[in-house]
């Protein structure tokens, strides 16, 4: 597939402070690309240079042939951009403001269908700071679409919103990408990454640690699952079950076993024979697959802050 | 062409959504005026005097009252002598003139009794009886006056205290518009990432900056309209020079204090510290700009940092040419000296405001 953002050796210095060390990935025409990472790791510094709002340091982004830091302004005319913080001019309903920023392009736009995809047709007299948090970034991605960009860059958009008004939000966003647009997020959310984006670069104080496909980053060898269970009568011989194929850790409380385990299906074929063998039976067994949590971990050594 | 007239357009109309703005822009100069020219500082206050008619007055003493009381400059309380001596001692009254019922001149004593706590007042008073009654006197020998007295007020355009003040209203109306509209929009939208959000399009930063300053000019210009119109209709305010001039020297202090307006956009890093941070400029050209009060009133050393300040030269401009028809060539030095001061707070502007945010 073609790529449509080519991204080399990508630095950002402030003095003595690193934002973004030498990172390098490319993203592919239309799909969704996820760059994850705990607040303050680079991932904003990384999408604002790409969208040729901060220079760099050093390195260079290559957006649909085109070099950022040489063609900032036509690149600029090439993406659509929703910063985290997105914040418009007070007094101007949404219809003047979307087509005040079709004329910064130099286009025209049907600002009531635009505001009809982001289902924000019948508020179109209201003033921004009128908006819920949920429209406010649905508002600032039909902002970000008034060019019919090729790339959708989107910072964070479903911060500080709440459970409804983010599956909203990813619908929308699916639905953008669905009309063939590549869409660029940010997010420090697990399950926001494994539901939209197609692709993940992990990002760790101000490095790329990892980049994969969501699923292979979630086959990553030597993630554990946990199997829990309870048994109908005390073991015997509990410590049996440190023995079995691929067990790491076990841990107990009273009936209830919690098995860690790197090789699941072979744990639970051994598990089920040495139920068999001492007459015991398994109650409520669970399956607890890695998540990008646990991807994060395994990277990093330490969990994603919040 | 097409995006600077679109978004001049938006900014005309948020400045007319803007009610604050508004109020700032236009209701309070015209409510400063309505207070201002209500207060009639050009008539200096009448003298009360008392009168007291011993006896019932003959015809000359009639004629006599009759004149007195023409004199613009009295308020005439007439009663019985003790009641009008005891509103002197209350200083009620800068005089008391006590006539006898027959005035004929010789052995007549017309007694005018002072009050020495308004002398003005009483010498006044005096002065004006004493004139009347040598007329009087020369009227009644039947002999004719050796001298006429012909008063011709040179003033040379009925000039009064609105015409001082409306000019110097202009001119600080313009600067309050052109600093505080620029630098509450601008700061706020640097704080709140609407600028980051424009120059994350192709835009360039010198259009929309442009297109600001396009709606301030034709704000400048209704403003300088409107308070010229509510000075001549209502106020009786005269204007004699070219209303051209009046427009263009507004303009100019316009740039002036727009550049003011940015380079305080540029320096203040919220909008909670732009009215301190303004009114540390703004506020002492109120009173020295030549608004209120003649800069050659102030005391010397005060009056040689009040002529330099930008306001100074924008009123005096303004006031020249309104009061006295000045042209081009009379204030070339107050335009000199407005320009140079606009060159220096466009460059101010320049250095210290941009779009991308400034990190510390």
């Amino acid at each position: 597939m073609e790529n449509i953002i080519e991204v080399k050796n990508l630095a950002k210095k402030y003095g003595s402070f690193t934002a973004v060390d030498g990172i390098n990935f490319s993203v592919q025409a239309g799909e969704v690309f996820g760059i994850l990472g705990p607040n303050g790791a680079g991932k904003t510094t990384t999408l604002e240079m790409i969208e040729g709002l901060k220079p760099m340091t050093s390195g260079e982004a290559v957006l649909d042939g085109h070099n950022v830091s040489r063609e900032t302004r036509l690149v600029k005319s090439l993406i659509g951009v929703q910063l985290q913080s997105s914040s418009f001019f007070d007094a101007l309903n949404l219809k003047e403001l979307l087509e005040i920023f079709a004329s910064l392009y130099n286009r025209k736009v049907d600002a009531m269908e635009l505001l009809r995809e982001v289902q924000l047709d019948e508020k179109w007299k209201a003033q921004v700071k009128e908006l819920s948090g949920g429209q406010k970034q649905r508002f600032s991605i039909a902002a970000a679409l008034v060019n019919d960009p090729k790339v959708l860059f989107l910072d964070e958009p479903t911060t500080g919103l709440d459970p409804q008004a983010r599956r909203n939000l990813w619908d929308l966003v699916t639905l953008i990408n669905k009309k063939g647009k590549t869409v660029v997020l940010t997010t420090h959310y697990m399950d926001e990454a494994e539901v939209l984006c197609d692709r993940i670069a992990v990002m760790d104080h101000a490095h790329i640690v990892a980049m994969d496909t969501t699923e292979n980053l979630l086959k990553m060898p030597g993630l554990s699952t946990i199997a829990r269970f309870r048994v109908d009568k005390p073991l015997v011989d509990g410590a049996r079950l440190k023995t079995l194929t691929g067990v790491t850790e076990v841990e107990h409380e009273d009936h209830t076993y919690r098995l860690t385990t790197d090789n699941s299906e072979a744990t639970l074929a051994d598990l089920f024979k040495f139920g068999r063998e001492a007459g015991f039976k398994l109650l409520d067994l669970q399956l607890h697959q890695p998540t990008l949590e646990d991807v994060f971990l395994k990277l990093t050594g330490h969990a994603l802050r919040d | 062409m097409r995006t600077l007239a679109i978004l001049t357009w938006s900014a005309i109309k948020m400045f007319a959504r803007n009610k604050q703005a508004l109020f700032f822009t236009f209701f309070f100069p015209i409510l400063l005026m309505t207070v201002l020219g209500l207060i009639n500082f050009d008539k200096t206050s009448k003298i009360d005097v008392g009168l007291v008619l011993t006896g019932p007055p003959n015809q000359a003493t009639a004629q006599f009252v009759g004149a007195l009381k023409k004199i613009d400059f009295f308020t005439i309380h007439e009663g019985i002598e003790t009641d009008e001596r005891q509103a002197l001692v209350d200083d009620k009254r800068a005089a008391v003139f006590i006539i006898p019922w027959s005035l004929i001149p010789g052995p007549s004593k017309v007694t005018v009794v002072s009050n020495v706590g308004n002398p003005q007042g009483a010498a006044t008073a005096l002065n004006i009886i004493s004139g009347m009654l040598d007329k009087t006197a020369l009227s009644i020998t039947g002999a004719s006056n050796f001298f006429n007295v012909i008063n011709e007020e040179v003033n040379t355009h009925h000039l009064k205290y609105i015409d001082f003040l409306l000019p110097g209203l202009i001119a600080l109306s313009v600067m309050q518009m052109s600093v505080f509209s620029v630098a509450f929009l601008f700061v706020n939208y640097k704080e709140k990432g609407v600028l980051k959000r424009l120059i994350a399009t192709p835009m360039l930063p010198s259009i929309f900056v442009t297109s600001n300053v396009i709606t301030r000019m034709i704000v400048t210009l209704l403003q300088t309209t409107l308070f010229i119109a509510l000075g001549v209709f209502i106020f009786h305010a005269h204007v004699i020079g070219s209303y051209w001039l009046i427009f263009l020297i507004a303009v100019l202090g316009s740039i002036m204090f727009l550049g003011l307006g940015f380079t305080i956009s540029g320096i203040a890093s919220t909008v909670e510290s732009v009215p301190p941070l303004a009114n540390l400029i703004v506020f002492p050209m109120l009173f020295l700009g030549g608004t209120f009060f003649p800069v050659d009133s102030f005391p010397a050393w005060l009056g040689h940092i009040a002529k330099y300040l930008p306001l100074t030269f924008f009123s005096d401009a303004m006031r020249s040419v309104m009061t006295k028809g000045y042209t081009i060539s009379q204030i070339s030095n107050d335009l000199l000296w407005m320009f140079g001061w606009a060159i220096v707070m466009v460059v101010l502007a320049n250095i210290t405001f941009g779009f991308e945010e400034k990190r510390q």
